[in-house]
């Protein structure tokens, strides 16, 4: 018989990375309404500044060094072409009917994208993303990675520095009452387009954690990592209600709980055998979507929001 | 002190000229250069024929000079305009002069281009000889010449807008009374014929220096004959003679095959009838995507469904149905299965509001592929052979006629992939029909509303989730149905080529590019973005590394400076600039 445990930890650890990656779609959702498509390609940026970062610093560098400025580079490259996208493609837009910064999202994804294929040093194929020593570690019957462990103590971290910022600081109030009301949120003295790059920001910092988690899980980089991964973390935004923070992180770990879920125990259902291989668990992913869309179309958390006109 | 208020009121109404030159010296300035122009390309402009299009012969143009003997020609053209040639004030209505600079900057810039090309392909400025250099001196003197004619059209302070109007906006022109038919109607006609011999000129130049001057100077020739005025009367021509243009525009595209019958007449076909297909899916996704204002990223994935349920049937060797359909009965079923496709997942999504359709149709159209390439006995059960896909598919044979072998008529002779252009023109039309029915009727008008307003629209009795579901399968239907023809011309369909962006098309991204970047809910912008993009990634194969991204940015800058496209729908134009038209 197959190893639940084990199978619902790494369906988490996969969920949490969507988790981090869907903030960013949320946050950003919540204020401007705008699915930004380029956000997976944020995520792909931080892990390429990661690496860059690791290539920049050599290999004789202690590890304790190395992976907070691993972090810290991915961090800063996810955020400034996030702020530089918003200030040069999406903010000239913002009175525009929604088609246009739809379009221009999706051009902006595939520009980042042929950016770091035509210019990023041999990005043409994978690229090796560095590995954390030490582990494998034995809880029980469950076999942990250290980059495992960085995972989980990455997305717990962000969720609770995220809660803190959005409830307790002035800047996440101004985020809340701007998502609720940006008319009334400027008569109340908010600069929205302030709190509107702060959310950019935010949500590509996570991105940029996101992306350093996902090249040391799985030890390599692409160009086009960021596409499937930003649907998949859209996906878990929309699961766990757009809008809501929360919503983002649960409907990640859902998320990932499916997909891993699926790829294994689907084989059990008599006559579905041949469908449960790696291959098909992006098609139940995707069918849990349109799942969620019919039966609870608000997500999981979300709040049937009256259409704002 | 009146008369010198007076005086600054008059020079500022008056815009000056950019460059200070008396009024009858620039124009002859103008027309100088532009006779020179057209006379350097019959002089030998470089040493070496190492050059495509051999430009070593005096005598005669060849190649790239072609295109700059047409840009001297034209104008010159619209200098004599400036000259109040009688007749000829026919030809810009909305005045000549912005025209001649655009015409003039137009044929200077492919000038340059080739001489650079030249320069560059060949190792250095000494490759020119002195016909290159008065090529290229003539066109300057000509631009000269015309930024110092005197200028029509209004001021502005806005320095940004000011170098847009120097080129100017499409005047607004009176309504003009309608000629006899005995006059319109050859109009409609000779207009239809140059525009394929501009098009079957584009698909038959053979490298891409060549191309790149066509691009160059076709588009700065539209562009000055929209701000002549020429555009405007004709588009209203076009109006009033719609059925005449729109059968003639037809034929014209009918006998598209007939003008190429040289050496590259196969490969030329191929090319049309790609670009056919494409434009035809294209334009089914403009009532998706224009009419109604769903945003449909998964699209080519129901030209697949069509592709597919045509190769499955078609009896291809490596289908997993072993059955032959006639082909017009695969053409249906085609449709159809993509149209319960298109149904299956519009029924969810539709009735939520929001951007999610955008994000499923792009799941759509990433699953589709991954589905298509499991079903391949291994990962899943054998449907449609995996990566590897269904080839050979048979030629049709449709009443006797093989559809894969040549076919003569009187001096011509039509190839495979001429017949199936004419099978495909076929379809475009029916199409074409069923865009243009639909967007006067009732329907249309009711995606429109939704498209402005849903919750305007409901109040007003539409029921927004049936009307948006009917566009939304309509649309899968006819990429269905253009599906069935790009199986038969591919002999093969592949999982790969449904993707969501990649360097050729047809893909999600360059569909909603051509839909997007040609003009949205119109009928002829789908088809010239089509056009020119699939022309474009075609001809300019030097480029393959960074087509994509410059195709992505392409996208943003459409988005941010003319988001209703190249054609635009006077409505969509109208929404898009909202603002600015608000301010003024």
């Amino acid at each position: 018989m197959h190893e639940l445990p084990q199978n619902l930890v790494n369906g988490l650890l996969l969920g949490a990375t969507y988790g981090l990656i869907a903030v960013g779609y949320t946050i950003v959702y919540g204020i401007v309404q705008l699915i930004n498509f380029a956000h997976g390609e944020i995520f792909m940026t931080g892990a390429f500044g990661a690496l860059s970062v690791y290539l920049g610093l050599g290999s004789g560098t202690s590890m304790w060094i190395t992976i907070p400025l691993m972090i810290l580079g991915a961090i800063v490259t996810s955020t400034v072409i996030a702020v530089l996208t918003e200030r040069l493609a999406y903010r000239p837009l913002r009175n525009a009917p929604r088609l246009a910064p739809l379009i221009t999202a999706i051009g902006v994804s595939i520009t980042l994208q042929q950016l770091v294929w035509g210019f990023y040093p041999s990005a043409k194929s994978p690229r090796v993303f560095p590995s954390l020593p030490g582990g494998p570690y034995h809880i029980g019957s469950i076999l942990i990675q250290s980059s495992d462990i960085f995972v989980l103590v990455a997305a717990v971290l962000s969720t609770l520095f995220l809660a803190y910022f959005v409830r307790s600081t002035r800047t996440g109030r101004a985020m809340q009452a701007t998502a609720q009301d940006p008319d009334t949120a400027k008569l109340m003295g908010i600069n929205t387009d302030r709190v509107i790059v702060i959310a950019f920001a935010l949500g590509a910092a996570f991105a940029g954690i996101a992306g350093v988690a996902w090249g040391l899980r799985y030890g390599e980089i692409k160009f086009d990592m960021g596409f499937l991964t930003g649907l998949y973390a859209f996906t878990a935004a929309v699961l766990g209600g757009i809008g809501n923070i929360y919503g983002a992180m649960l409907g990640g770990l859902v998320l990932g709980l499916v997909q891993n879920l699926t790829a294994i125990y689907i084989a059990d259902i008599p006559g579905m055998s041949q469908f449960s291989s790696q291959s098909w668990s992006s098609v139940w992913a995707f069918v849990i979507l349109i799942l969620v869309l019919m039966v609870r179309p608000q997500g999981l958390l979300g709040e049937r929001v009256a259409d704002r006109a | 002190m009146t008369d010198t208020l007076q005086l600054q009121s008059e020079a500022a109404a008056r815009p000056k000229p950019a460059i200070p030159l008396p009024t009858s010296v620039a124009r002859a300035a103008t027309a100088a250069g532009a006779v020179i122009t057209a006379a350097s390309a019959f002089l030998s402009w470089t040493y070496s024929s190492q050059f495509p299009g051999d430009l070593t012969v005096s005598g005669y143009p060849g190649g790239l000079q072609w295109i700059t003997f047409a840009g001297g020609l034209l104008t010159l053209l619209y200098t004599l305009v400036g000259y109040r040639v009688p007749v000829l004030r026919l030809l810009a209505p909305g005045g000549p002069e912005g025209t001649t600079v655009l015409l003039a900057v137009g044929s200077a810039v492919t000038t340059w281009f080739t001489l650079i090309a030249i320069s560059v392909e060949l190792g250095g400025l000494a490759n020119l000889t002195g016909g290159g250099w008065v090529a290229g001196v003539g066109s300057l003197v000509a631009v000269v010449g015309a930024l110092a004619l005197p200028r029509d059209g209004e001021q502005t302070q806005d320095a940004k807008l000011r170098v847009l109007l120097y080129a100017g906006k499409r005047p607004e022109l009176p309504p003009t009374q309608p000629e006899s038919p005995w006059v319109e109607v050859p109009v409609v006609l000779v207009t239809l014929a140059v525009a394929l011999g501009i098009f079957s000129y584009g698909i038959d130049t053979a490298y891409a220096e060549l191309f790149g001057g066509f691009l160059i100077l076709t588009g700065f020739t539209a562009w000055a004959l929209n701000r002549s005025g020429d555009f405007t009367r004709l588009a209203a021509l076009m109006q009033r003679n719609r059925t005449t243009a729109a059968v003639g525009a037809f034929v014209a595209a009918g006998l598209f095959p007939f003008t190429q019958q040289g050496g590259n007449a196969e490969a030329n076909a191929n090319l049309g009838v790609s670009i056919l297909i494409f434009a035809a899916t294209a334009l089914g996704l403009n009532i998706v995507v224009g009419l109604a204002g769903l945003l449909d990223l998964g699209y080519v994935a129901f030209l697949g469904v069509g592709a597919y349920t045509a190769a499955l049937v078609s009896g291809a060797a490596g289908a997993a149905f072993h059955v032959q359909f006639p082909f017009w009965a695969a053409a249906l079923l085609g449709a159809a299965v993509s149209g319960v496709f298109g149904v299956l997942l519009g029924a969810p999504t539709l009735r939520v509001r929001g951007d999610y359709l955008a994000i499923v149709t792009l799941g759509f159209g990433e699953i589709f592929r991954i589905v298509v390439q499991n079903l391949d006995g291994t990962s899943g059960p054998n449907v449609t052979n995996g990566a590897i896909g269904i080839s050979n598919v048979p030629d049709l044979n449709i009443f006797g006629f093989d559809f894969g072998s040549p076919h003569s008529l009187g001096w011509f002779t039509i190839g495979r992939f001429a017949n199936y252009f004419e099978l495909m023109l076929l379809f475009t039309a029916i199409i074409v029909l069923v865009f243009a029915r639909s967007t006067n009727s009732r329907i249309g008008r009711a995606w429109i509303a939704i498209r402005e307003d849903e919750t305007a629209a409901t109040a007003m009795g539409i029921n927004g989730f049936r009307f948006k579901l009917l566009a939304f399968a309509l649309g899968a239907t006819l990429a269905g149905l253009a599906g069935t023809v790009f199986v038969h011309v591919n002999y093969s369909v592949v999982p790969d080529t449904f993707q969501f962006a990649g360097p050729t098309p047809p893909n999600s991204a360059f569909l909603l590019a051509a839909v997007v970047i040609g003009g949205m809910g119109t009928v002829t912008g789908p088809l010239v973005g089509a056009s020119l993009f699939f022309l474009l990634q075609a001809k300019l194969s030097f480029l393959h590394d960074y087509q994509l991204l410059l195709f992505g940015l392409t996208l943003i800058l459409f988005m941010r400076f003319r988001p209703e496209g190249i054609i635009p729908n006077r409505r969509r134009q109208l929404e898009f600039h909202e603002a600015e038209t608000a301010e003024a």
